[in-house]
């Protein structure tokens, strides 16, 4: 029992660490985007079942966990479609040009954003602003560019406090 | 939806239980000093108070189902929180039974002259433990096993047999509880009786309360796996009650060795 449960929080957090060292290896662009960075596990399920032909069969929420409802459900229903709800939260890509900004997505018109620079001896203290819709923004430091894109409901992040 | 919500945890809805708590152990405590120094109204006010923290374990769980089972908020990283805080919580418990045990051999490594310098003390007629303790023991360590094949059972899917192990659990506690019971009615000596009956009715005593609460922990889950809420991916709630029971049996196995066994030699 204390192996299982040993285990599959490896397993959570062996899934983790590749995608973060990914990130830092990932060709230049350095900018990290603040929302609440929640080390959520990647694919801490990984449920396929194999039929007899070898083809797979998609599993649903179901399968997994009959009762499971609300944000739960959503984590699992992600899970097993491969995506991470939180990837919004950790953009990549390289160093951000004029011509070619570092694209930062939003829910909301505005997020705050912190670059960090470039690879390697480009790196700076973070840098903290607020990336608005429709104002691409350029590091005082090292003059990366951003570009917010709006994905979700935009608005004002803090109009309509959570219910 | 966590959509909306941006993040994986839970910001939990104002309630009003913690209130309640503090207000129940705000009575209980003057309740228990007035109590003690016969003040009128003092058992009263004690006993609402108890009360009190009671309802508000039961309502303020409550709540947490609610929230968890028949919500939907205890994603994975809001599970880990119960999950690795029950651990602290145990080890808690740990040090307070540890203070008995210490007690217990501080006064029984080197007795005094006052108890006639031997251990046990001169006059106390210790409990055979291969009697009723000897039975005792073994009965708690099954219902750990039961609480095992619980486990399995519900990781496996097996949701009736997770309530049948269940039972089985919480049987053979109350089989426990009860012999203790009757071992404390039929012993030959008291709490009053010297040190010796001191440490053991407080250490034998504190880790019959946990076994208790245990008990009722147990229950708990039983309810709630026959109601259907614990599922193979996710019953943080159970396997904090099992790692209690685990706890909780351990404890006695110290107990047997060092208090009744050898502290009857």
């Amino acid at each position: 029992m204390w192996r299982r449960l040993v285990s599959s929080h490896f397993k959570s957090l062996t899934a983790l660490s590749p995608s973060s060292h990914s990130r830092s290896a990932s060709p230049a662009l350095r900018f990290a985007a603040a929302a609440a960075a929640a080390p959520s596990s990647a694919s801490f399920i990984n449920r396929h079942v194999s039929t007899q032909s070898g083809g797979k069969v998609k599993l649903r929420v179901e399968d997994v966990m009959p009762i499971a409802t609300g944000h739960e459900r959503e984590e699992i229903q992600a899970d097993l479609e491969g995506r991470n709800i939180l990837e919004i939260n950790h953009p990549e890509g390289p160093f951000g040009t004029k011509e070619a900004p570092a694209i930062v997505k939003s829910v909301y018109d505005r997020r705050i954003v912190g670059c960090p620079g470039g690879e390697g001896e480009d790196e700076h203290d973070v840098v903290w602003f607020w990336l608005e819709k429709g104002k691409p923004y350029e590091c005082p430091v090292c003059s990366q560019c951003f570009k917010l894109e709006v994905v979700g409901a935009g608005g004002d992040p803090y109009e309509h406090g959570h219910h | 939806m966590i959509e909306s919500q941006r993040h994986s945890y839970h910001l939990v809805d104002p309630s009003p239980w913690p209130i309640s708590g503090s207000l129940g152990a705000l009575a209980t405590t003057v309740g228990g000093v007035m109590y003690m120094h016969s003040f009128q109204g003092g058992a009263t006010l004690l006993s609402l108070g108890l009360l009190f923290i009671l309802y508000t374990m039961f309502v303020w769980w409550r709540d947490v189902l609610r929230e968890s089972t028949l919500e939907g908020h205890h994603t994975k990283v809001v599970q880990l929180g119960p999950r690795y805080g029950s651990i602290p919580f145990i080890v808690s418990e740990v040090m307070f039974l540890f203070a008995f045990f210490r007690a217990s051999s501080h006064s029984s490594l080197a007795p005094t002259v006052e108890i006639g310098g031997i251990w046990p003390p001169k006059g106390i007629e210790v409990l055979d433990p291969r009697e009723i303790p000897f039975l005792n023991t073994p009965i708690l360590l099954s219902s750990g096993a039961a609480v095992t094949w619980a486990h399995h059972a519900i990781l496996a899917g097996k949701e009736k047999r997770a309530v049948y192990a269940l039972v089985a659990t919480v049987s053979l506690a109350l089989v426990f509880t009860g012999f203790q019971g009757m071992e404390y009615y039929q012993a030959p000596f008291t709490i009053l009786d010297s040190i010796y009956g001191s440490t053991f009715f407080l250490a034998t005593g504190f880790h019959g309360f946990h076994v208790i609460i245990g008990t009722l922990f147990l229950i708990i889950c039983g309810i709630r796996q026959y109601l259907g809420h614990l599922t193979k991916e996710h019953h943080v709630g159970f396997e904090a009650a099992a790692w209690y029971w685990h706890f909780v049996d351990v404890v006695r196995l110290f107990l047997f060795v060092s208090i009744y066994w050898w502290g009857g030699i």
